[in-house]
Parts: structure tokens; C-alpha cells; sequence
């Protein structure tokens, strides 16, 4: 079998089940090729469930190890890494938890691992260096609805329609109580999730402060997002994200990309 | 493909990693470390640990500013029938320019295969044609860094049928092929060695001796199968244990003081466990230092 062949064949192997002519390539005596097999495939099996385990701890807790064990077999089924960063292997987990028959009834899990996600992409984003704020100053009044920010890669903003965040609080500090009074069906919450110093910042905003953050740290254009946010002191909202970093970068959007973010 | 000459070293590479025993480090020990920085000659780190921005890399460049530092690589996948990940190659580099490191090591193995990564470091069948892909891999690597790379021996619990070179004669063919350097991991022959038969001297006495930089040892445990079989698995979870220390001492009287590594992976115990290992591998260095001086 050449080298291509035989890599796909064993790929098949380790993700499911082996065919009879990858077994015939492998050495076999008191120990046969599906035990050997076995060894590589326990190891690959535990080594991406570990995976999964540091990014949604708290959905760990919340289905106790047994499940989650299954749910992370049958995730790596559907969605194998695509990377050897294994730091971002999980992307889609959020979305099996919300599809999964078992666990589709229970709508806070899928929002809780959305949580999760965001706060580990947080935790290995790369630092950028500051956006150059004196520069920023010098821009005419003019050309301000034109000028479009990139966010700090740590920064996620999430709308949730469960409380997740104070599901995730309680569930990682065992909190049993707070979790007993918890009611999964309170209003929509808008979070903010980002790296703050060497630690993590994960705080509720209202709804109008959130869409606007929302629409800078897409990359819209300020006189797009201002457009919507009459009521908000747009000013001073703009002036908190850049001292608290949470804009790297800013450039100068032409006048169809900004017509384009309208 | 003719030889090759090995490509000059990384001009701006600080603290070379002394022929002395250092240890692999991981997260749990960061603190330790910078908090009380211990009389270890080097650190080793899993390159793949550190891609990301957050704390663990700050805590890496606090560690490089007072330790020689070595990165080895599991998942750039040596051994993939197609291209190397260029994103991968891409963060190594990157992570190279940062820490300068003294070595950079990767695998004798493959876990990509078509955009799917298993991560687990995959045998390759010992061939004419998997020594030509790898061959190219490496030099394609060495290009990209600009440096030579160390390539380790794996530990395997399998072998193809259609293999036709030994495990050792395919890793000298690859120095001659790339001007690569060997990362010999003496816990790796044993547990190959005892799984599949072969003879550790013989693998040991087969790789040449001026491309062996650095040595690996660790732990490994006995897997139990049904009807009393066994098999070795290289699990870094447990102390070296004797038969691997002293395949070490026949291997170090071979190379020379060559730098020596203490892995532990799985149930990391505290880190004077680890000083313990590498104060006992680096007794062995020292033995031979005094041996060859008189």
C-alpha cells in the first residue's frame, strides 16, 4: 500500500472502524493489528476528550464525566481537528451540544459552551501591540463616521437567552445554591468576555451599550454604528473601549465600505 | 536526493543547551520555576503549548530570560504523505523568533492526514518512498527556520508488513539525506525494542554518533492484554526505570555528553521528583566528563 493509501486507510481505522486490507499490512502475532490499532486509537480518543475538557469544564460538571465522554466521542466523530493546535479544537461543540438529541432539551448548555468557548479564545488570544491613539486624534471631525476599529482578539461579545454566565459561575465554584435559584428561563443576556491584565473579565452589558461595542468591534464603521445608537453617549462609550485595550487597531474605511456596513 | 549540508545555525540563538540534564517543563511547574528558579541546566518545552498569546507564553519568556531553552514539536507531522500544515509551520516560526530557542525537535511519525489531525505521533512503514517524503519535509522545515532540526525516534506499538528498512537505517539515511540532527530517545528504543523484538544495542550502535544532540529518557508502563500478553506503552507517567537507565549509560558512552531530557507527562509529580531524575542522569554526564578527562 503507498504511503497516501495506507494514511487514509488508517485514518478510517482510528476514527472508526478498520478495513480488511489495512489489517493485512500490519504485523501481527499473540497481539493482533486491531489490538495495536487499539492502543493508537485510546490514546488519539483520550487525548482530544482532554481537549474538550479544558475549553468546557463547566460543561463537564454540568453532565457529569460519563457524558461527556460520549459527547466528545461523537463530536470527534463529526468534527475531527483540522488543526494540531489543539487549543482551538471545539469551535463547533457549542453548536453538536444545541443538535444532540439529549441534550437539545436543556437549551443553557449549548449557551454555557458558547460561553466557554469564548472565554478560552480569550485566554490564548494573541496580544497585539496598542493602536497608535495620537494618530487617532489628529483625524478630522470629518472623517470620523469613516473610521472602522479592529478588536483585541481576546474580545468576544455573546447574546445569550440563558443566564449562562451565572450558570457557569456557580457550576465551576460548585455553588449549589446559587445554581438551586438560578431560573434558566430569565431575560436574554448580553455579554462581554475579553483578557483583562494576566486574568479574564466576563460582565453583563445593557442591550444598547452591547450592540454598539458589538458594532465597532465587528468592524463597522463609527457612523454605522452611531446611526443606531442615538440614545447612547456614543462618545463616551467609544472613549472606555480604547483606554481599556479593547481596540488594537483603527484605519479609515472608504465611503462604500461604509455605505456597505449600513 | 544527494546529501545535504547542514543549513547554519540560527545566528541570534541565546544560551546554547549544555551537554547536561534538563528537564521538560509544563504548566504545572511554571510557577515553581520562576518563583524559585531551580539549579536546572535547561528547559524543554512542547512547542505546540505555546501558540496561543495567554499567560503560559508570558510565563515561558519569564523562563527563557534565565534558562537555555529547547522547543520539541508533536504535531508538525514529519511523516504526512501531503504538505505540511503552513499554518503550523508558520506558528512555530513565530514562536522560534520570540524564544530563540537552542534546539527545535519534531518526530519520526505522522498525525495529519488530508486536513484531519489525530493527535498521537502515527508510524510510518520504514520505506524507500516514507524516506523520501520525510526527507523533503525536513529540509522544507529547515529552510523555513533557517536552522537545523532535531528528529526524534518514536516509540511504536505497530509495524507494517511492507517495511523493508530498519527503524535505525532510516534515521542515519535521513541525517545523510537532510543534515538534520537525532534526538535519540533511549526510553523509545527500549519500549520499541521490547514490543517489537528488536535489539537495543544494535539499534543505539546504528545511528551516527556526531548527529545525536540531545538524548530523551522517561517512564513507561506494561500494559496487561488478555491471556497474559504485553505490551509497553511510552506513557511519560512514572520514574525511568532501571533497564532504561542503563541502556542511557550504554547510550551516553556512545555519543558523548550529549544534553539529556527528563519527560513526564501524565501524573506530574512534584517538581523535585523531576530534579531528583535529572540530578541522576546528570551524575551519569559527569562520570563520563571525569572519565574522558582522565
Amino acid at each position: 500500500m503507498q504511503l497516501p493509501e495506507l494514511q487514509r486507510a488508517l485514518r478510517s481505522a482510528l476514527l472508526g472502524t478498520p478495513e480488511a486490507q489495512l489489517l493485512s499490512c500490519i504485523e501481527a502475532d499473540a497481539i493482533s493489528a486491531e489490538e495495536r490499532l487499539c492502543i493508537y486509537r485510546n490514546t488519539i480518543g483520550a487525548t482530544l476528550a482532554k481537549a474538550l475538557q479544558l475549553n468546557f469544564p463547566a460543561i463537564e460538571k454540568l453532565v457529569g464525566a460519563d457524558f461527556f465522554a460520549e459527547c466528545a466521542a461523537a463530536y470527534v466523530q463529526l468534527e475531527p481537528p483540522r488543526s494540531a493546535y489543539l487549543n482551538d479544537f471545539g469551535a463547533g461543540f457549542p453548536a453538536f451540544l444545541a443538535a444532540e438529541a439529549r441534550t437539545a432539551r436543556l437549551p443553557y448548555l449549548a449557551d454555557v459552551a458558547r460561553l466557554e468557548w469564548a472565554v478560552s479564545r480569550a485566554l490564548v488570544a494573541e496580544r497585539p501591540p496598542a493602536p497608535d491613539l495620537t494618530a487617532l486624534a489628529r483625524v478630522g471631525a470629518e472623517q470620523l463616521p469613516q473610521l472602522c476599529f479592529t478588536a483585541d482578539p481576546s474580545v468576544s461579545l455573546l447574546a445569550l437567552e440563558t443566564p449562562a454566565d451565572a450558570i457557569w459561575q456557580a457550576v465551576l465554584a460548585s455553588d449549589q445554591a446559587t445554581l438551586a435559584a438560578l431560573d434558566p428561563l430569565s431575560p436574554c443576556v448580553h455579554l462581554l468576555i475579553e483578557r483583562l491584565g494576566a486574568g479574564l473579565s466576563v460582565r453583563r452589558l445593557a442591550p444598547a451599550a452591547w450592540s454598539f461595542a458589538q458594532a465597532l468591534c465587528a468592524g463597522n464603521p463609527l457612523g454605522a454604528a452611531l446611526a443606531k445608537h442615538a440614545e447612547l453617549d456614543v462618545q463616551g462609550q467609544l472613549a472606555l473601549h480604547l483606554s481599556e485595550g479593547r481596540l488594537c487597531a483603527w484605519r479609515l474605511g472608504t465611503d462604500a465600505a461604509a455605505a456597505g456596513a449600513r | 536526493m544527494g546529501p545535504a549540508q547542514p543549513p547554519p545555525e540560527h545566528s541570534r540563538v541565546l544560551g546554547p543547551i549544555p551537554a547536561q540534564a534538563g528537564i521538560g517543563l509544563r504548566f504545572a511547574h511554571h510557577r515553581t520555576v520562576i518563583d524559585t528558579q531551580p539549579a536546572v541546566a535547561w528547559f524543554e518545552v512542547h512547542t505546540e503549548n505555546y501558540f496561543g498569546g495567554g499567560t503560559s507564553l508570558d510565563c515561558l519568556e519569564q523562563i527563557r530570560s534565565h534558562y537555555p531553552i529547547s522547543l520539541h514539536g508533536v504535531g508538525l507531522s514529519l511523516g504526512s504523505a501531503g504538505a505540511l500544515d503552513p499554518r503550523h509551520l508558520a506558528r512555530i516560526r513565530a514562536l522560534a523568533r520570540r524564544i530563540e530557542p537552542a534546539l527545535i525537535s519534531e518526530h519520526l511519525s505522522f498525525s495529519a492526514i488530508e486536513g484531519i489531525v489525530l493527535p498521537d505521533l502515527l508510524p510510518l512503514p520504514m520505506t524507500e518512498e516514507a524516506l523520501v517524503i520525510v526527507s523533503e519535509h525536513v529540509l522544507q522545515v529547515q529552510e523555513i527556520l533557517g536552522r537545523q532540526i532535531l528528529v526524534e525516534n518514536p516509540s511504536s506499538y505497530l509495524r507494517y508488513t511492507h517495511s523493508v528498512i530498519p527503524e535505525w537505517e532510516f534515521l542515519a539515511s535521513l541525517v545523510e539525506r537532510t543534515g538534520c540532527a537525532l534526538l535519540c530517545d533511549v526510553n523509545n528504543i527500549y519500549v520499541s525494542a521490547r514490543n517489537h523484538g528488536w535489539d537495543a544495542d544494535t539499534y543505539l550502535a546504528a545511528l551516527p554518533v556526531s548527529a545525536v544532540r540531545e538524548i530523551h529518557i522517561a517512564g513507561h508502563s506494561e500494559r496487561v492484554l488478555s491471556a497474559g500478553r504485553r505490551i509497553l506503552i511510552d506513557d511519560h507517567g512514572s520514574e525511568v526505570c532501571e533497564a532504561v537507565w542503563a541502556l542511557y549509560r550504554t547510550a551516553i558512552a556512545r555519543f558523548g555528553l550529549v544534553p539529556t531530557l527528563i519527560e513526564w507527562d501524565n501524573n506530574i509529580p512534584a517538581f523535585e521528583v523531576l530534579e531528583a531524575q535529572a540530578a541522576r542522569a546528570g551524575g551519569y554526564l559527569a562520570e563520563l566528563s571525569l572519565h574522558a578527562a582522565a
